[in-house]
């Protein structure tokens, strides 16, 4: 067989990734849930992820909303645990954007200006604000995760 | 002309009233002060007062230094915030009339777009009225009350011209816009000509500034140049409606249009145009078409009705080869029905596609600018540093163990944009297809059902009495005398739709006639000599300032732009001047077009405001002699007024031997600008 190239090399090209393995916009939505969606800007770590998640696609948010507005009643879907936030976390606290108190991530006043500069222009965040602003202080607690928790322990037990 | 005789700045801070008082006069003014000292802050001052601060590079107070807004600084390392401030600006026109401007830079029960105008001197007399205007927001340009600078327009006698924007608007000229050809900015002024400009979608923005600036007759000429440029807009419009439209008629006659192109061209031979109808699988015009409908309609005629018995054996025959048609169509229809909801869910997939990219684009957008963000209250990360070791991170959130490179983020934007644009590519085209094979598919159909009828009626007539006459024939007849009715209708409304298109054809050839005749005489007589005297003064003024990059003689002024063009030796093409010139002769360059501006307004009465602002002219370490032609150039337009504002190195001495035997009135920044008031 004859072969029509002496010589073949590959070379590695930059790669596209989604978003949400950005650090500065993960800490971005990190800064939002906590000013958002957490009474006294403080928030546990499963919450976290649970809206984190449900930021990911508009399925995952609908997933959500439903089972808010059914009233905690619609079995909700497991969510996804995701090792990037894990990592955009341990960024943000040693940027001084937050800080682990008893186990909870409490936003440090360095966030609190992220969080004031975004709005001023939030353009291209305004859906994933929409949707925080809709699940408010009061919707999704702490006690809350516990029971669904609980619940698919019990479940799968 | 417009004239700044004085401006006053005010701040108040924690710790008292701070500010600044400088004076202004008629020819050249020096504001010297030390790198650092708040000149450059002076200089923002007068423009913000304006209402010109996008030429600073953005609007409202954010453009302006951090003395005025954030905390002030005196002396070093001692600071005070600031509660509020402003800037009070007095200018003068022609007539003599005077008015002062205040604009609040911090306040926090004002927005920044407001603007206090009183009428006359404030320094003066302190009881005046003021009427509070708007600078920027819709209207701000426009609104005949409140609009500031509409006031500044009439203030200054101008009368903006209107042009013609990128969407093919008209609009005024924005003067902000003029702005930029003379005050020069010291970040990005000397960068290019009318380097800060804003753009606001305005066509080859340039030339209709020089325009302005020089009154130059060739703008009524643009005017009518524009006028048919949006005629020819309309006409292609009308063009393209005209053209769906012959679209439907052929589709309504079952025929095929040839002849007629998409876009305006005239047409000489309107026979070109035509509709071809098939029969007997070979197309034919209309009229041929009909005089072959109404030969085989009187031909028929002179024969008797057919019975049906004398039918029967053409009928049986006439029968299987109907039916065998109709299986080769059903065939089709079924290919081509699976062929198509094929498509259709291949366009659904797309179409679900390109939502998620979209939403991906949006994301990353976000990202971008959050990384910007984060930037600015230094967050390490979106500097790709690690916040706690300060090792590079590469921008991605993947594990370490990966070893794959993350695009950086404007490029993965670039490259989701051109996913996308891709994918609506592809859509396009799926779209179209479908388009196409539904209309087949109709088609189609339709003679399917026709072909079932045809059959139908010669079963029936087979079974029926074989003395009666035949069906079938009786309603070939009909039908033929039917078809001749309709075309004989169509082929007369074909003839009013083309004449519309003459009507079209005509008014395209008129415009294209009125722009030829326009290419040979844009320039009037007087436009020439502007032309030539704003080439003179530039080329002179070239050579006082030891241009040296080019010969003077290669150095033209484009009839385009009327920017600065240099070609090479022995060579016919012209280019931008920037390319061939070192960066210090860029600056002269600049010097010299800007000075050539405003000497060839006011020897042949032009509207430039008789007013140069300067900021840190002295770059890319220019000599001080050359520097001292400049000045002395400055110092000879004793009935303009130039406000200049430099460090001369911070030294003394360079001072003294840049402005030797110069005449000029000297505003010196001591150590600070903005210092505390008893």
């Amino acid at each position: 067989m004859k072969l029509y190239a002496e010589k073949i090399t590959f070379s590695k090209k930059p790669i596209s990734i989604p978003p949400e393995y950005r650090p500065s916009y993960s800490i971005a939505l990190i800064v939002l849930i906590l000013k958002i969606c957490c009474q006294g800007n403080k928030s546990s770590l499963l919450k976290l992820h649970l809206i984190n998640w449900a930021l990911k696609s508009n399925e995952n948010k609908d997933s959500l909303k439903k089972f808010v507005l059914s009233n905690y009643t619609e079995s909700s879907k497991t969510w996804g645990i995701e090792p990037s936030l894990n990592r955009a976390l341990n960024y943000a606290v040693h940027e001084g954007v937050c800080s682990i108190i008893n186990g909870k991530y409490l936003l440090l006043e360095k966030g609190e200006k992220f969080y004031s500069k975004i709005l001023e222009n939030p353009e291209y965040l305004n859906d994933e604000i929409d949707f925080l602003n809709f699940l408010g202080k009061r919707k999704i607690t702490d006690n809350r995760i516990d029971s669904i928790y609980k619940k698919w322990k019990n479940q799968n037990a | 002309m417009l004239k700044i005789n004085n401006i006053k700045i005010d701040v108040n801070t924690n710790n008292g009233l701070f500010g600044a008082s400088h004076t202004f006069k008629s020819g050249l003014n020096i504001i010297r002060g030390n790198n650092t000292s708040g000149k450059s802050s002076l200089f923002q001052a007068i423009v913000y007062a304006l209402g010109f601060e996008e030429l600073i590079g953005g609007r409202f107070e954010k453009t302006m230094q951090s003395v005025l807004k954030d905390q002030v600084e005196f002396p070093k390392h001692k600071f005070h915030s600031v509660l509020q401030s402003s800037v009070l600006l007095e200018i003068e026109n022609t007539n003599g009339d005077i008015i002062t401007i205040r604009r609040f830079v911090r306040n926090p029960n004002r927005k920044s777009q407001l603007i206090d105008v009183y009428f006359g001197s404030l320094s003066a007399n302190d009881s005046l009225e003021s009427r509070p205007m708007f600078v920027h927001d819709n209207g701000g340009a426009s609104d005949e009350n409140y609009g500031f600078h509409l006031y500044l327009e009439e203030f200054l006698n101008w009368k903006l011209p209107q042009v013609l924007t990128n969407n093919g608007e008209l609009r005024n000229i924005y003067i902000q816009q003029i702005a930029s050809s003379f005050i020069i900015e010291q970040k990005s002024g000397w960068s290019d000509f009318f380097a800060t400009m804003p753009n606001y979608g305005l066509n080859n923005k340039e030339a209709r500034i020089v325009e302005f600036i020089l009154d130059m007759d060739v703008y009524g000429n643009k005017m009518k140049k524009q006028e048919l440029g949006i005629s020819k807009k309309i006409l292609e419009n009308d063009w393209m409606n005209l053209n769906k439209r012959f679209e439907r008629f052929t589709e309504k006659g079952g025929g095929k249009l040839i002849g007629l192109s998409q876009t305006p061209m005239i047409i000489n031979n309107f026979d070109e145009i035509n509709i071809l109808l098939s029969k007997d699988e070979t197309d034919h015009s209309i009229s041929n078409y009909l005089d072959l409908t109404i030969d085989e309609f009187d031909k028929i005629n002179l024969t008797e009705t057919l019975s049906v018995k004398e039918n029967i054996i053409d009928n049986e025959k006439l029968i299987v080869e109907k039916e065998d048609k109709l299986n080769q169509i059903s065939f089709d229809v079924e290919m081509i029905s699976t062929e198509l909801t094929f498509d259709k869910q291949k366009l659904s997939n797309f179409n679900y596609q390109l939502e998620s990219l979209n939403e991906d684009l949006r994301k990353n957008k976000g990202a971008f600018k959050v990384q910007k963000m984060g930037a600015e209250i230094d967050l390490k990360v979106s500097g790709n540093n690690c916040p706690s070791c300060n090792q590079e991170i590469n921008d991605s959130l993947l594990p370490l163990s990966v070893k794959q490179v993350p695009m950086r983020l404007d490029d993965n934007i670039d490259f989701l944009s051109a996913q996308i644009r891709m994918l609506q590519v592809n859509i396009e085209g799926l779209e179209s297809k479908i388009i196409v094979k539904n209309k087949k598919l109709i088609n189609l159909r339709g003679s399917q059902n026709s072909l079932r009828s045809q059959i139908r009626e010669l079963k029936t007539e087979l079974t029926s009495d074989d003395r009666l006459p035949s069906i079938v024939d009786i309603e070939y007849r009909l039908n033929l005398k039917k078809r001749i009715e309709f075309y004989s209708k169509y082929l007369e409304d074909f003839a009013e739709l083309k004449d519309e298109l003459l009507l079209l054809s005509n008014k395209w050839k008129r415009i294209l006639q009125e722009q030829e005749k326009l290419k040979s005489d844009t320039f009037s007589i007087n436009d020439i000599a502007k032309i030539k005297s704003l080439t003179d003064n530039f080329k002179s003024l070239l050579s006082t300032f030891n241009y040296s990059s080019k010969t003077i003689n290669d150095i033209a002024i484009s009839e385009e732009n009327y920017l600065p063009l240099a070609k090479k030796p022995n060579d016919d093409l012209f280019y931008n001047i920037r390319f061939d010139s070192s960066a210090s002769d860029f600056v002269r360059s600049i010097w010299a077009y800007t000075c050539s501006l405003y000497k060839t307004s006011v020897a042949k009465n032009g509207n430039h405001p008789n007013l140069l602002m300067f900021d840190e002219p002295k770059q890319q370490d220019m000599s001080i002699n050359d520097f001292t032609n400049f000045l002395k150039e400055l110092s000879t337009y004793k009935n303009a007024q130039t406000l200049l504002f430099a460090s001369f190195e911070n030294s003394d001495e360079t001072f003294k031997k840049a402005t030797d035997g110069i005449e000029f009135h000297l505003n010196y920044i001591n150590n600070k600008l903005i210092k505390p008031i008893d």
